[in-house]
């Protein structure tokens, strides 16, 4: 019987106008996404190799990997060349989109962006009247009447429909890395390939909350028009709303300096140590004022590490809580979850900037420029976090989340159904 | 009768659990947006007050005229003054853009680019635009599926006023929400002491609730063209939600990545290349200058150059010249040029030829910046208003650019700052000659950098743009929400006369 609801709900789906321009629109932007994308990260690919030229001096920079095509994520910031800066500073280079300013009003629309704002929508679409809708044209009364149980009866529904939903997304995606994979300029190594693999399933099990929920909705309601209008403000309440509404909210409660404070007070300390240098320099030969000066330029520096320190330790601690607050949406969990998964999320970014740091206090303090400053230093060298990293706590943790949701949303539409009236 | 259809389509819609649901989203969501955003509001005035303080106290107790940085370039007072910017003063309901400062520093926070802003803008964009939609959807189609069109046309009324009073009893329920939550907010924004809005802040609210309106009304509009289009609500809201996904999550997002594709521009890190390149090789003619200079001189002067050589030139502080400031060499050569006027017509003359050094070299560079950034920037303003303009085909991206300009809070208020910006370091600048001039007439000691009192410098103080300004460039943004509204009610209007009621 399971068998043949499945199929009933797959051939109904297949054959309805909401499949039709659900996979139209799902093609078209998963492909359009993928190509644009593509084409930006041959551009990032571009500025690689030109600052890769880069023999002098001490540079750190990472190759842009290809999984930033799907979930481009904080792939921009990654990808920019550190430097050392003024008196200590780390100077970071301009992003290629920073000269195009219609950048910053708009979102990336890569895989992640598709899948997490347009294809949840889609979901809800498909699931919204899977039983209301029944109801009222009156098969569902007709379907109990015989000997159909109905958790049978819900699950038949849940998996077809979640087929014929998932069907299109997936002929689209692949079409889409073919395109991609055929290009010779993209370097998928099998790690990038299982990413892949774990972010199309982290996909897989994102939409499969959207569409039981969809479904639970659907089982609360006894009309399509009210169970469409209640998905579609709880649609943009997880997927808006909480994400955006939980980082202002972290911002309250962990309170940090703007970076622009922390930027001048770096540079007006900078600015000290080379002034009472420079003063140094003048009173060279009278020792206690030279040991004076010294002394300041000493304090002036562990006062600027010491506000470099507490800046990164609140930063961190903001995007804990941030994170821990924006978890309760879906959306914000399969968003840290993917790009994490594909290197180009917070995880990514903390790492890196630890092995800048690391990188730019070894040239500081130990490495030996040399009289001719033409000893060039040893390279900057970065892996990006492996994929037992990427399923640490975090990342096991907003996995577990993704489930639970989906776990939730189907016992809430079990017992809904359960109880329904289908008169 | 127009009357009467307003008023049915009035009642009908606000009896509606779509309204009820509505209704109480719009409130809670505007009043926590606006509660919150005050709150951030506070926090970075006295952040920008400590910022302020921050810079005071540095130039009181380190500013001289000019300083010697990485003992490599001299930065005069204007270079070492930051000029902040405070926080919009529309930042209660929009979060700005931020700055070249935030986004190009090491300790950047990577948060808005994963989790982007909730402010007024997402309200109206996709609350408003959303809830629109649903209003609208079935305004025809619901009507003749319950049969109740095909009553209505059976009268002696026009279908013009049908569809005319439609629009206008549907809109004004829709924005019944959205002005109330509005007013919610005016009132905690006019009672709160940290919000000070002068005149023109409200005339600019006042534009911003008539520009939402607008787009609001579009949206609504668009619903009502799909439903004269459709014969049945569910085909109706399918297709409204998959234009509301193309007009709303799609074409903006994707236009500044086809432009950037259509118009391709120099990459920054190859100009940046060429900028060292450019850098070293100005040092090199500098460095091949001067030693040409002083090759000039001992031929001239012989062995009273070869006497200032011995004295370290005197203590003349160049790159150029591989010297550092001396004062023992520097008080040997006053002596020296005291008591003999050639030696001291000699110094004057060779005291100029860093300057000199230091002017090609600038020229050289200055030359490079005319000829390769200006280039790119220009190219990039280019490939800006191509994915602007791109982008107009989506309302939102009108509506977007009509919000921020007008409220500070967008591209242009960005310009603006550096445009002022730029033209205080000016009167900075003209402000350091007058008061060293003064400063050497009070004592003849005073050097370039010596620590001079600044406290009578000219403060910055950011002004919003003049509304009339704000408003020639936001009109043709807000023209095409109005065109588009036009045509979506024209082409509604046209369908609806053929409209099978049946």
């Amino acid at each position: 019987m399971l068998k043949s609801i499945i199929r009933k709900e797959i051939l109904h789906n297949l054959l309805s106008y909401k499949f039709s321009i659900i996979t139209i629109l799902s093609t078209i932007l998963i492909l359009v996404s993928i190509f644009v994308m593509y084409r930006d990260y041959c551009l990032a690919l571009d500025n690689y190799e030109i600052l890769q030229q880069e023999t002098e001096g001490a540079i750190a920079v990472i190759r842009p990997t290809p999984l930033s095509i799907f979930a481009n994520g904080l792939e921009e910031n990654l990808c920019r060349s550190y430097e050392p800066g003024f008196v200590g500073s780390i100077d970071v280079s301009s992003k290629q989109q920073s000269v195009n300013d219609l950048f910053k009003l708009f979102t990336t629309p890569d895989l992640l962006y598709v899948v997490k704002v347009i294809l949840s929508l889609c979901a809800m679409l498909f699931a919204f009247d899977i039983i209301c809708g029944e109801k009222e044209i009156g098969t569902l009364r007709q379907s109990l009447s015989n000997s159909l149980k109905r958790p049978i009866l819900i699950f038949g529904k849940w998996a077809g429909g979640f087929t014929s939903f998932i069907l299109p997304f997936f002929i689209a995606v692949l079409l889409g890395t073919i395109f991609v994979t055929l290009s010779p300029t993209l370097d998928m190594n099998p790690k990038n390939w299982l990413k892949l693999g774990l972010f199309l399933l982290s996909s897989v099990v994102y939409l499969a909350v959207f569409f039981s929920l969809g479904l639970l909705i659907s089982c609360l309601t006894h009309r399509s028009s009210t169970s469409l209008v209640f998905s579609l403000f709880v649609w943009a309440i997880l997927v808006f709303l909480i994400p955006n509404l939980g980082n202002i909210l972290a911002h309250q409660s962990a309170k940090i300096p703007t970076v622009q404070n922390l930027e001048l007070k770096r540079w007006q300390s900078g600015y000290k140590i080379s002034f009472e240098r420079d003063k140094q320099e003048d009173s060279k030969d009278d020792n206690s004022k030279s040991q004076e000066i010294l002394r300041r330029v000493e304090r002036i520096k562990l006062e600027r590490e010491k506000l470099t320190e507490e800046y990164r330790n609140r930063l961190n601690s903001l995007i804990r809580t941030s994170k821990n607050i924006t978890r309760f949406s879906p959306a914000a969990a399969f968003a840290c979850l993917a790009t994490d998964i594909t290197g180009t999320g917070m995880l990514e970014e903390r790492r890196l900037k630890r092995a800048v740091v690391e990188y730019m206090d070894f040239i500081y303090e130990d490495w030996d420029w040399g009289d001719d400053e033409k000893n060039n230093p040893p390279a900057f060298s970065y892996q990006r976090s492996s994929i037992r990293e990427v399923l640490g706590p975090e990342g096991l943790s907003s996995c577990l989340i993704l489930i639970l949701f989906n776990i939730l949303f189907l016992t809430g539409a079990h017992v809904a159904f359960l109880r329904y009236d289908v008169r | 009768m127009l009357k009467t259809i307003i008023a049915r389509e009035f009642l009908d819609n606000i009896l509606n659990l779509r309204f009820i649901i509505g209704l109480v989203l719009c409130i809670i969501i505007t009043i926590a947006c606006i509660v919150i955003l005050t709150h951030d509001y506070q926090q970075k005035i006295t952040d920008y007050n400590l910022r302020i303080n921050a810079e005071d106290d540095f130039i009181s107790n380190y500013a001289t005229s000019f300083v010697n940085l990485d003992f490599s370039s001299y930065t005069s007072l204007h270079r070492i003054i930051h000029p902040q910017k405070p926080p919009e003063r529309f930042r209660p309901l929009i979060i700005g853009i931020p700055g070249k400062e935030e986004l190009e520093s090491f300790d950047d926070n990577p948060l808005p680019v994963i989790f982007p802003p909730f402010d007024f803008l997402f309200i109206v964009t996709i609350i408003m635009s959303l809830l629109a939609i649903l209003f609208s959807h079935d305004t025809i189609t619901g009507e003749r599926q319950s049969g109740t069109l095909r009553l209505a046309i059976s009268n002696s009324i026009s279908r013009t006023t049908i569809l005319f009073g439609k629009f206008i009893g549907g809109s004004a329920s829709l924005l019944i929400p959205f002005i109330l939550a509005l007013l919610v907010g005016v009132i905690y924004v006019s009672v709160n002491p940290s919000i000070k809005w002068d005149g023109s802040a409200w005339a600019e609210f006042g534009l911003l609730t008539a520009a939402s309106i607008t787009f609001i009304t579009l949206f609504y509009l668009l619903g009502l063209m799909v439903s004269t289009f459709s014969r049945y609500s569910s085909t109706s809201i399918l297709n409204c939600l998959f234009l509301w996904v193309l007009l709303i999550l799609v074409i903006p997002n994707v236009c500044p990545y086809i432009s950037a594709q259509l118009y391709r521009i120099p990459s920054i890190q190859e100009t940046k290349r060429k900028e060292r390149e450019t850098e070293l090789l100005s040092i090199e003619v500098g460095k091949k200058l001067m030693k040409e200079n002083v090759k000039q001189y001992r031929i001239k002067y012989g062995t009273l150059f070869a006497e200032f050589e011995s004295m370290e030139f005197g203590g003349i502080s160049s790159f150029f010249l591989g010297s550092n400031p001396s004062p023992e060499h520097r008080e040997a050569a006053r002596q020296r040029a005291e008591a003999d006027p050639d030696f001291k017509v000699m110094v004057d003359a060779f005291r100029k030829e860093p300057i000199k050094v230091i002017r090609e070299v600038e020229r050289i560079r200055n030359e490079f910046d005319n000829r390769v950034w200006k280039d790119l920037y220009r190219k990039a303003a280019v490939q800006t208003k191509l994915a602007k303009n791109l982008a107009c085909i989506s309302p939102l991206a009108n509506f977007v650019y009509v919000a921020r300009d007008l409220t500070g809070t967008g591209l242009r208020s960005l310009k603006y700052f550096e445009k002022t910006q730029a033209e205080y370091k000016g009167q900075l600048r003209s402000y350091v000659r007058f008061k060293m001039r003064e400063e050497r007439k009070k004592n003849t000691k005073v050097r370039r950098e010596s620590l001079v009192d600044f406290s009578d410098r000219p403060r910055f103080v950011f002004k919003e743009e003049a509304l009339k300004d704000k408003l020639i460039e936001v009109l043709p943004y807000w023209g095409i929400l109005v065109l588009f509204n036009v045509v979506f009610f024209v082409a509604a209007f046209a369908v609806f006369m053929r409209y099978d009621v049946r």
